[in-house]
């Protein structure tokens, strides 16, 4: 084996090594990172590719190929109908809070009104991005999107498959590639409620990879299966992204709030596609805070 | 110094790392290549080069991570330079060391990961992650050890011309 005359070398690294991360923490990496982003991403890509078309020759029955494209076609359907169907819940719940809201104003003809949204969102751009890898941190729950800041792709946009089910928010960007916050992430916190109650909580990752809703308040009575969707309290995120259902509601005499499990909409493992949403509109808090 | 091949082979070690491997689950969990070809290339050339090809592969998986940048470079770079140290010599005949290094690496890199995980703030569950992450890539790690040394071997005798030295 080959001697080494001196072992500077490794000090001056791990020294490196350790200026990197209080730099990152600094805030005063940036320009540098986005550098060493263009030389992987175009890698990563082609890799990608190739490791897909290799996947695929391994099924050279034509007939299998054909019902596996029936089944995925079918699977496809089926998800979209889902949550097609939760989106109609959650149009049905708004409208019946409408008309709460207008046999309130009927039966009080004296009042005055004035009608708001808490959040309100529409349409934007929706940069669609393939999920082409993950996060090499096996501690962290991220995946990697082909979709970065020069498709207008920047940190804390939301991240949604084809059917308004939420997969996260972006937490970092290179110019050709985004890294998403996966909402099972233990840092990730969703302002959320539940479709047919209302009741609001919070919905956090885990370091187990699963989803929790907390901050229920005791009181309230959460029934399994029911839906959660994002609620948009604070304006970071759209009203009604679908983030997965009730399993169980546990509440310990000793806890403030009631917790429930929940099952998610989505398999984190198996995302392929997923849509950016790059805009909607939000409440500007700056003119609230300055209104008489 | 050896990263005129050992970059791309880092490169692509990274790239298979985040786009093939985070999806396999062999004995309940998944190899971590780059760190065993950092454990591999230290073993064979020295703390050096260990630390060296480390760093690079740090960098690389720092690239292909959400988390906070440096994190596998500081994690990596360590390994590397533990794995070359002259001490490592005593435990055996190289295979042996390979592939308990391959182990004690995986397990050291993994730790020193998860310890700035914690500094930094990361939600971090000590036993779970020992036990369904840095546990299985230390055993396959410890298993793929003889792939990646024969691998290697065959870089370094083209680098090294007088490879055979000190009774390898």
């Amino acid at each position: 084996m080959r001697r080494e005359n001196g072992q500077w070398l490794p000090w001056v690294l791990l020294v490196v090594a350790l200026l990197f991360l209080i730099l990152v923490e600094a805030g005063a990496f940036g320009p540098l990172e986005s550098l060493l982003g263009y030389i992987i991403s175009p890698v990563e890509r082609g890799v990608s590719t190739v490791i897909e078309l290799l996947g695929g020759l391994g099924q050279s029955a034509r007939d299998v190929q054909q019902l596996q494209q029936q089944v995925e076609d079918l699977q496809r359907a089926n998800a979209t109908l889902i949550q097609e169907n939760f989106r109609l819940r959650e149009f049905k719940a708004e409208n019946d809070e409408l008309r709460r809201k207008l046999n309130f104003v009927q039966d009080n003809p004296t009042y005055s009104y004035v009608g708001a949204d808490v959040v309100e969102y529409g349409c934007g751009i929706f940069p669609c991005a393939t999920v082409v890898g993950e996060d090499t941190n096996p501690y962290l729950q991220y995946v990697i999107i082909n979709a970065g800041s020069r498709n207008g792709v920047a940190v804390g946009m939301p991240v949604v498959t084809s059917g308004a089910a939420l997969v996260g928010r972006v937490a970092r960007v290179s110019r050709n590639l985004a890294y998403v916050q996966l909402i099972n992430n233990p840092q990730s916190q969703v302002a959320a409620m539940l479709q047919e109650s209302r009741i609001t909580g919070m919905v956090v990752g885990t370091t187990e990879g699963t989803l929790t809703m907390i901050d229920i308040l005791p009181d309230e009575k959460v029934l399994g299966g029911e839906t959660i969707i994002t609620s948009a309290t604070g304006g970071l995120l759209p009203r009604g992204l679908i983030l997965g259902q009730v399993e169980s509601v546990t509440y310990l005499e000793s806890d403030l709030f009631q917790r429930a499990a929940i099952r998610p909409a989505i398999d984190f493992r198996r995302l392929e596609t997923v849509l950016v949403i790059t805009d909607f509109p939000r409440v500007n808090l700056e003119e609230l805070e300055g209104a008489p | 110094m050896s990263l005129y091949f050992g970059i791309p082979i880092l490169l692509i070690a990274a790239v298979l790392q985040s786009v093939l491997l985070e999806s396999v689950q062999i004995l309940g969990g998944r190899p971590d290549l780059v760190l065993l070809l950092v454990v591999t290339w230290a073993i064979i050339r020295g703390a050096n080069e260990g630390a060296a090809w480390g760093f690079t592969g740090g960098i690389f998986c720092d690239l292909l991570s959400g988390g906070t940048f440096g994190l596998w470079t500081l994690a990596l770079t360590a390994v590397g330079f533990l794995a070359g140290q002259p001490w490592v010599h005593a435990l055996g005949p190289t295979i042996i060391r390979l592939a308990l290094m391959s182990a004690l690496g995986t397990l050291f890199g993994h730790g020193l990961l998860l310890g700035a995980m914690a500094l930094l703030g990361y939600s971090v569950n000590l036993a779970r992650d020992v036990q369904t992450v840095a546990g299985p890539a230390a055993l396959l790690n410890f298993l793929l050890s003889p792939f990646t040394f024969t691998f290697l071997v065959w870089f370094h005798k083209r680098s090294q011309p007088r490879w055979g030295g000190q009774g390898e």
